[in-house]
């Protein structure tokens, strides 16, 4: 659960730096107040936290389902965690710019709204929560070695925890500024734990294949 | 518009001899009372390098104060002290061990001296678990864990970030390299790999809380190649080996040849990064008088750690990074750049400020450096002696 957590905390710097900007101008051009504005964070971290659950549940499938049994599941492994670290490192190395899904026209949302009464925060934060980032990847490729159903849930829960930390201030004013600053660094800190990942993998590769 | 030398920029004439020598003299004092104070060794092996190491002391403070300029005289005993700290480091090994390389039983025994590198990765899992995830020494040996805190938070709060500049014994590494061009043959490094120290020092941070080791040590840390390092028995210590050797020759020896900047320092270093928030609190900074600077990049184009830049050039001021190196200090040519102590007016009695910073740094390099240095000039004198470097 801590490697979850700490997973979260390292990488969810992305997402202050990269789905934070697509949702200030909610927090600034909707709400009035802090109280407002807080309840808003409150539904849109409900509505991330229900998409992270459901890929705790699907990447559990997937890993039980199809890739436990395999004997080469090291190498398996091993190699997804290779792929997604190298995302990661291009990513925070700046070699391209995955948007947050977040991105997508939230006039969407807003129809959602109107029609459906879903409220747009709740939107937000389940198009944030299944979002493909290279940090979200290399979440599911540890939940798909979970052991347990439980596991994958409290890793995934953790990896909420952590990230969510640094969406807490969005709704505070004059964090506009401070998101400029951190946002070089905030790339740069995925790029590192790119790096370690990428260590892993081939460490896991390597094992795998002296094992198999 | 005439360009007059730095130096007389900023002091006109210099000062006559006799007022120079009574500003060192205390400090030369000082030295000799820290050299000699114990006693001094009858065996001309001991003798001859103390000697040598005090009378460079003197030469350089005493320049230091005669000539108006600080880096120039910093940067001889800040290299000496890296390159002799390597020299002793490795010898001693090999006398006690036998190998640089560290076995799993010195790491079990704590036997790995302390380094101030790790400082910043210790802290986290220090409040959670109330231990420091380090295989060295609480108290014993000669580099143990209490004494290299002590001496870290001392000048940190002297200096800031100047204890990189003016107390890390692996600084001088790349301080030398970096000056062996006279031109460098890259210019252009994108201003946002800048930030990689404090996004290194963040993952690092993070990882040791996470594993409960020292990471940026056991898989980064490029001084791992001129000291010690783990023996290679396995495929994790071989890939961990393979990264901090390329980090070395890259970061330390030819980048800095390439740059003629202190790359490590610049763009990697996570003790770096974190000393560079203590320059908040520090009370010397480097400030740049605005009234007589002429927009020229000249500090821009000197500073070994990126940590000017045209923004902060307008504003007056340097980056966090600043290291008090003193080398854009020396190299305006307008004199328009200066030590200064916070809360004064900029440019205001700026050589009293640049002695004020003087005193501890320089006691702090010399606190640092002699042992070293004094420890390879004996390895030399054994060399000539006897034909090895080894007792
Ligand atoms: S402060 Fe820098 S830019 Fe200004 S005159 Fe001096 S060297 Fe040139
Ligand atoms: S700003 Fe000046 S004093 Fe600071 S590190 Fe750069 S050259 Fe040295």
């Amino acid at each position: 659960m801590i490697e979850g957590f700490l997973l979260g905390l390292s990488t969810g710097t992305s997402c202050l730096a990269f789905c934070a900007p697509v949702l200030l101008p909610y927090f600034v051009a909707e709400a009035h107040s802090h109280k407002r504005n807080l309840g808003a964070l409150g539904i849109f971290l409900l509505g991330r936290l229900t998409g992270y659950l459901i890929f705790a549940v699907l990447a559990w499938a997937v890993g039980w389902l199809l890739l436990q049994p395999s004997a080469d599941r090291e190498i398996i492994f091993g190699a997804a965690r290779l792929v997604l670290a190298l995302l990661l490192i291009g990513y925070g190395f700046g070699l391209f710019h995955p948007a947050c899904a977040v991105a997508a026209d939230t006039s969407r949302g807003n129809r959602f709204q109107r029609r459906w009464g879903v409220p747009l925060p709740l939107w937000l934060g389940l198009l944030t929560g299944l979002s493909l980032c290279p940090p979200f990847l290399l979440a599911l490729t540890e939940t798909a070695q979970s052991p347990s159903l439980g596991h994958s849930l409290l890793f995934f829960l953790a990896f909420f925890a952590g990230t969510s930390l640094f969406l807490l201030p969005l709704p505070l004013a004059g964090v506009f500024r401070r998101i400029a600053v951190l946002r070089p660094v905030a790339r740069l800190t995925a790029g590192v734990i790119g790096c370690y990942y990428l260590y892993l993998g081939l460490l896991m590769i390597t094992e795998g294949g002296m094992h198999s | 518009m005439s360009v007059k030398s730095p130096a007389a920029a900023r002091h006109g004439a210099r000062p006559p001899v006799w007022k120079s020598l009574l500003k060192a003299l205390p400090f030369i004092f000082l030295t000799a009372f820290m050299l000699l104070g114990g006693g001094a060794s009858r065996d001309p092996r001991q003798l001859v390098p103390l000697i040598l190491t005090f009378a460079l002391i003197s030469v350089l403070f005493f320049r230091m104060v005669h000539t108006g300029r600080t880096d120039r005289y910093r940067a001889v005993f800040f290299i000496l002290m890296a390159f002799c700290f390597v020299l002793t480091f490795i010898t001693n090994l090999i006398e006690v061990r036998g190998s640089m390389a560290l076995t799993e039983e010195d790491m079990a025994t704590g036997q790995t001296p302390f380094c101030h590198m790790v400082i910043p990765m210790t802290i986290i899992p220090a409040a959670f678990t109330r231990t420091i995830i380090f295989p060295g020494s609480i108290l014993d040996g000669f580099a143990n864990i209490a004494t290299m805190f002590a001496l870290w938070i001392g000048v940190t709060l002297a200096l800031g970030r100047g204890f990189c500049s003016w107390g890390c014994f692996f600084g001088g590494l790349e301080d030398g390299f970096s000056r062996l061009r006279r031109k460098p043959l890259l210019r252009k490094i994108g201003h946002h790999w800048t930030y990689l120290p404090y996004a290194v020092l963040g993952a690092m941070v993070l990882l040791s809380a996470w594993t409960l080791t020292p990471s940026y040590c056991e898989w980064l840390c490029p001084f791992k190649a001129v000291t010690e390092f783990e023996a290679v028995t396995s495929t994790r210590v071989l890939i961990q080996t393979i990264m901090f050797g390329s980090l070395f020759a890259g970061l330390v020896v030819v980048l800095p040849i390439l740059t003629r900047r202190r790359t490590q320092c610049g763009l990697l270093c996570p003790m770096g990064a974190f000393q560079s928030f203590s320059n908040k609190i520090n009370a010397f900074d480097i400030r740049i008088d605005r009234e007589k600077c002429t927009d020229c990049g000249q500090c821009i184009r000197v500073c070994p750690t990126f940590s000017l830049d045209a923004n902060s050039v307008a504003e007056g001021k340097t980056r966090l990074s600043c290291t008090k190196c003193g080398k854009c200090v020396d190299a305006c040519p307008q004199g328009a750049i200066s030590f200064h102590v916070k809360g004064t007016p900029v440019g205001h009695k700026p050589e009293r400020a640049r002695m004020l910073f003087l005193y501890p740094a320089f006691l702090f390099l010399v606190v640092f450096g002699t042992g070293m240095i004094q420890g390879a000039l004996y390895r030399i004198v054994l060399l000539v002696t006897t034909g090895s470097l080894i007792q």
